[in-house]
């Protein structure tokens, strides 16, 4: 059995191994920055994908719109109100809510519960609870159903026009900033990371030279910046990885102990896909270096 | 002819890597026409639109011992760079070693080096690598020395009088003998052509004469041996042709 492509590889992998540990402290300190780099990336990722969940519930509760029955609507006028709410363009779905089904709910809220205890019979009216595609729906509702003889006089729905626009506004801006955060780390991240690559690539234009007028093929003088390249995207992606971890095991249960309001969350359903897309993208910002590098002709 | 298994992996990046050991060995297998001979008719060559050398016509017939002299700017590197297709002729026919460098495609340049031997004023030595594995190394990643006994390697160093140096790194060795590990690196794939730019431009006398004499063993074994100096008393001793950059002045020796 022919083994010269084994020992092919073998030779490529023990070039290559010394090529890198020749400028061992040189790479280290390459994975380090390379290392932080990706931590603050995949930290800032983390933070934004458990604030995005956090966001995503309100948001979800927020487009829960409650349009609030009169107790003495008829069959007929629930149905025609029914009817007229599901014909709103942005509204997704219509469900009815009885009086019933408003107490039991109530006894389970906390700042509902008192009241639902002290009071005798059922204070709560029946409603029809719109699913909406965003809060902004909101005023489309109200205007579609003004004046509509099912309707309870004194309080008609669970927010009023203006609370939905800001509402609206309020999460749109956060998501926006939740969104350039991510950029800006990704950005960063992958600037400081050519940089440094460049930086390391020119030290050894010597060398890569002289492969170059020795005969070497240019495919095979890129293997040793490929494996450079992978294995420093691989040693930050670990430290990046080592970050995540903490930032999930220890720094976001503390936010959430010390702020429960935020809610953030258990992050570590996050972790896998966060730590494959680190690498993945320290993987695609480095290896183009490597293969675009302009060798000497 | 073995199947490469990596053709179809970095194929997409340098087809030049298609030519593998087997083309090589098939190369060295048979004559090509035109082997250790250089022709050089009308070529022009320059950097940018700065032209250094215009019209030169050369011939050097196989195992001549040819020296390039001139003054500095007079392009003594600039015609060693063309003839070893660092720099592609702008016009004119340039053949050397077989080999068109007209059609010469810079995928294929690689591969057209691996047919030469080349030894430079500054030794170009990778100074991590010991004298065998620079001799040996380089073959081996231009997939030259993957089926060929590794001995060549020790072989070359002991044509140049250095295999008690085998284990040395360049950064031990004196200026003659890591120039004598380049040459060894150079002869070691059994080149017809070896290329040698101001080899002794950092040397003393005795390690001079010590690289001289392996340029000299290769000369006498039939290689064509094309060398850069201005060294006045190297170029008389040694050379049977002297060519002055820019006219040709044939002598006898």
């Amino acid at each position: 059995m022919d083994i010269w492509p084994l020992r092919y590889l073998g030779t490529l992998w023990s070039y290559s191994w010394r090529w890198q540990k020749r400028r061992l402290s040189t790479w280290v300190v390459t994975a380090i920055v390379l290392g932080a780099v990706l931590s603050v990336a995949a930290a800032v990722q983390l933070v934004v994908w458990v604030s995005e969940r956090s966001l995503a519930g309100q948001l979800q509760s927020a487009s829960e719109m409650q349009v609030f029955l009169d107790d003495g609507a008829t069959a007929d006028q629930q149905a025609a109100l029914q009817t007229k709410l599901a014909a709103v363009p942005g509204v997704s779905r219509v469900d009815f809510r009885s009086k019933a089904q408003a107490a039991a709910r109530a006894t389970r809220d906390p700042q509902l519960a008192p009241l639902a205890n002290a009071s005798q019979g059922n204070p709560f009216p029946a409603s029809f609870v719109l699913r909406m595609q965003n809060p902004g729906v909101a005023p489309r509702v109200l205007r579609a159903v003004a004046g509509d003889p099912a309707l309870d006089r004194k309080i008609p729905a669970s927010y009023t026009a203006a609370q939905a626009q800001q509402l609206n506004s309020a999460l749109g801006a956060m998501k926006f900033v939740a969104g350039a955060l991510d950029a800006v780390a990704l950005g960063v991240g992958a600037i400081v990371a050519l940089a440094l690559l460049r930086a390391e690539i020119r030290a050894r234009r010597d060398e890569l030279r002289i492969l170059t007028l020795v005969g070497v093929p240019r495919a095979v003088i890129r293997v040793p910046l490929l494996f450079q390249v992978i294995s420093l995207a691989l040693a930050g992606s670990a430290v990046a990885v080592a970050c995540l971890l903490y930032m999930g095991h220890s720094v976001i249960p503390a936010i959430d102990s010390s702020l429960p309001f935020l809610r953030l969350g258990d992050p570590s359903p996050a972790f896998g896909t966060l730590s494959v897309a680190t690498l993945a993208a320290s993987c695609m910002a480095l290896i183009p270096c490597a293969l675009l590098v302009r060798l000497p002709r | 002819m073995v199947a490469n298994p990596f053709v179809c992996s970095f194929g997409l990046i340098d087809q030049g890597w298609t030519h593998m050991i087997p083309d090589w060995e098939d190369e060295r297998a048979q004559e090509v026409a035109g082997r250790g001979e250089i022709r050089l008719t009308d070529v022009s060559v320059g950097y940018g639109d700065d032209p250094v050398l215009e019209r030169m016509t050369l011939e050097v017939e196989r195992g001549e011992f040819l020296c390039i002299e001139g003054p500095s700017g007079a392009g003594k590197t600039t015609l060693l760079r063309l003839l070893y297709g660092s720099l592609p002729p702008r016009s004119g026919s340039a053949v050397v070693d077989g080999v068109d460098l007209v059609q010469l495609r810079p995928r294929h340049v690689s591969r057209f080096r691996r047919r030469l031997g080349c030894v430079f004023q500054s030794y170009e030595l990778l100074p991590h690598l010991t004298a065998r594995e620079n001799v040996l190394l380089p073959l081996q990643l231009a997939q030259m020395a993957i089926d060929v006994p590794e001995t060549r390697a020790s072989d070359a160093l002991d044509a140049v009088g250095l295999a008690d140096k085998s284990a040395s790194l360049p950064g031990e060795l004196s200026g003659g003998q890591q120039q004598r590990v380049a040459i060894a690196r150079a002869i070691a794939h059994e080149p017809a052509i070896l290329l040698a730019d101001e080899p002794t431009g950092n040397l003393d006398p005795v390690a001079t004469a010590e690289v001289m004499k392996a340029f000299e063993v290769f000369h006498e074994q039939g290689g064509t041996v094309v060398m850069a100096t201005h060294d006045e008393v190297l170029r008389d001793r040694y050379a049977r042709r002297i060519v002055r950059v820019g006219r040709i002045d044939p002598r006898a020796a």
